[in-house]
């Protein structure tokens, strides 16, 4: 496998502020790499210094072997790579049909209008202009605008930012295959969910810098925790063979055990052994470990800002 | 890369977006010139028409070639800016300079209008005659355009945001259609005064234009001051290069 970006020791300070604290990261040909972190943790900062938008203070990167820092290398990466940055705003009376032609023209392929509009579900609305498409629909215009002229690498900076289910669906579909065409695709989130579907590899980022970096499923298992199975049952007490399964804790009525066991079989061995004691049960809970619970127990915070 | 094409759907695009489907900008592109035109030839005629209106179809046509490049480029690359369509541009692979002379295009195209709509107002109300060579005309316009287009330019790069952008091209536009001899014959002022307005290139531009447009002078005549002109094309291109930004 050949590595189709390379980023060594990245930092961009904005004054004081230091909005990449020092990244490496690499990302091999073909595979979706997921930059998954807090708003402000240097995400689109990281993203806009691949793609040649930002002037790293120091680092280098290589993207197909190209350096966007140098004007050279930048005019041959940029009909390589296709963008879709956070805020995209496309001209106000410009329509779906428009956008799509002068885009065709910017990279000198046919246009691929209607084929375009029909894979971001906006075939019905080629005539409109961009001040009366949502949000969302100018998010799918400008995911087609990434696209269409089929790059080899792909930026997608929180690319489902402000989409509803629909247009979330189309995403994942896009992105899906695009890995079944052999992509490379760098993809910022702060949802967690997204980021562990669509990623083959994840890194999260914490104020500028990486603080882990694995397969979701690695991650996972590495800081998710154990997982658990509560009771809560009159006269329940685990037994011998089920103080094995692991470490039991006691919270007034509710038993809690911690396991590295499959949690599915623990659970079922409670409930026998509860109803061999002749107890009601009346709470049962299961909890696996999951991306989110990796998350929090490597940076000590939610991904979500807590609500106020 | 197919430039041909990249230019000219540019070029059209701006066109449709930013005038056809822009009502306003079409009432003021098309319709104030006259307004004033009519207006000024009246309030400023002393009974003859004739006179005030041909000194005012080539200053009004000079005053829409400043505020062509101060607005229409200048402050216009500094709202592309803001609306983050400039960065999104320039992450393809279309060359800066396409994307430039697509947006001069627009603009000529858009000063060409206007002359063509002002002469022939000129022409049919208050019979202005434009006896200079067509060729000369269109070459000074084209210089004065590029004039301002280039130092409008540097508005564009320096202004951080549209509202600052919008302030200095205000500053320079209203001010300089008023001291330029554009509206008003500057020779009513001290010849101190006067001297020293003639150092301004909008005014050395349009005493060009006015002295070849109706004036009947040859283009030879106003060398120097072409010369001066260029050479604040020259300045204004290259501030302007080392200066852009794109985000
Ligand atoms: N142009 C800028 N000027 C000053 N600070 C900036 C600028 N852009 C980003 N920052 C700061 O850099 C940090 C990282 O921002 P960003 O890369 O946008 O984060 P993310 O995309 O992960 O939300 C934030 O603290 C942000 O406020
Ligand atoms: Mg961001």
């Amino acid at each position: 496998m050949s590595v189709a970006i390379a980023v060594d020791g990245l930092v961009k300070r904005y004054g004081a502020v230091e909005a990449v604290a020092g990244l490496s990261f690499s990302v091999e040909a073909g595979t979706i790499f997921g930059l998954l972190g807090r708003n402000g943790a240097g995400k689109t900062t990281t993203l806009e210094c691949c793609i040649g938008i930002g002037k790293p203070t120091s680092g280098s990167i290589r993207v197909l072997g190209l350096d966007p820092t140098q004007p050279r290398d930048l005019s041959g990466l940029r009909r390589r790579i296709g963008v879709q940055l956070q805020a995209t705003s496309l001209p106000e009376k410009a329509n779906v049909r428009e956008v799509l032609e002068l885009y065709a023209a910017y990279y000198s392929i046919p246009p691929r209008v209607k084929e375009m509009a029909e894979r971001v579900g906006l075939a019905d609305k080629l005539d409109r202009q961009m001040a009366q498409l949502s949000g969302g629909e100018q998010q799918r215009l400008a995911l087609a605008l990434a696209l269409q002229h089929d790059p080899d690498v792909l930026f997608l900076d929180e690319p489902t930012a402000g989409m509803d289910a629909f247009g979330r669906r189309i995403l994942w579909t896009e992105v899906e295959r695009l890995r079944a065409g052999g992509k490379t695709i760098v993809l910022t989130t702060h949802y967690i969910e997204e980021a562990e579907r669509l990623s083959d590899r994840i890194c999260m980022v914490q104020r500028g810098k990486i603080v882990a970096e694995a397969t979701p499923a690695d991650l996972v298992a590495e800081y998710g925790g154990a997982a658990t199975v509560s009771i809560a049952a009159d006269g329940f007490v685990p037994g011998a063979a089920l103080e094995a399964l692991g470490t039991w804790t006691r919270t007034g009525a509710e038993w809690k055990l911690a396991t590295t066991t499959e949690p599915g079989l623990a659970l079922a061995a409670i409930v026998t052994h509860a109803n061999e004691l002749g107890t009601t049960i009346t709470a049962l809970d299961m909890h696996r470990p999951t991306l989110e619970d990796a998350f929090i127990a490597i940076t000590g915070e939610t991904i979500q800002e807590a609500a106020l | 890369m197919n430039l041909a094409r990249m230019f000219a759907t540019q070029t059209k695009m701006h066109f449709l977006w930013y005038f056809r489907r822009d009502g306003e900008m079409m009432f003021w592109t098309l319709a104030m010139p006259v307004f004033f035109l009519v207006l000024f030839s009246f309030a400023f005629s002393n009974g003859v028409t004739a006179k005030s209106s041909s000194f005012l179809v080539p200053g009004i046509i000079g005053a829409q070639v400043l505020s062509s490049g101060f607005w229409g480029v200048g402050v216009m690359l500094a709202t592309f800016r803001e609306k983050h369509l400039l960065r999104r541009v320039y992450i393809t692979p279309m060359p800066a300079w396409i994307f430039f002379a697509s947006l001069v295009t627009y603009r000529v195209g858009l000063l060409a209008a206007q002359a063509i709509i002002l002469i022939a107002v000129g022409a049919l109300l208050f019979h202005v005659q434009i006896t200079g060579n067509p060729l000369s005309i269109v070459a000074i316009l084209i210089l004065g355009t590029a004039t301002f287009v280039s130092l409008g330019t540097i508005i564009g790069a320096l202004a951080r945001t549209t509202e600052s952008a919008n302030n200095i091209a205000s500053i320079l536009t209203v001010p300089l259609a008023f001291l330029s001899d554009a509206y008003v014959p500057i020779d009513r002022f001290p010849h101190a005064v006067s001297a020293a307005l003639r150092l301004l290139p909008s005014t050395e531009f349009i005493e060009t234009f006015r002295g070849v447009a109706v004036g009947g002078e040859p283009i030879a005549a106003f060398a120097v001051w072409l010369t001066v002109l260029g050479l604040w094309t020259v300045a204004g291109t290259v501030i302007s290069a080392r200066t852009f930004r794109w985000v």
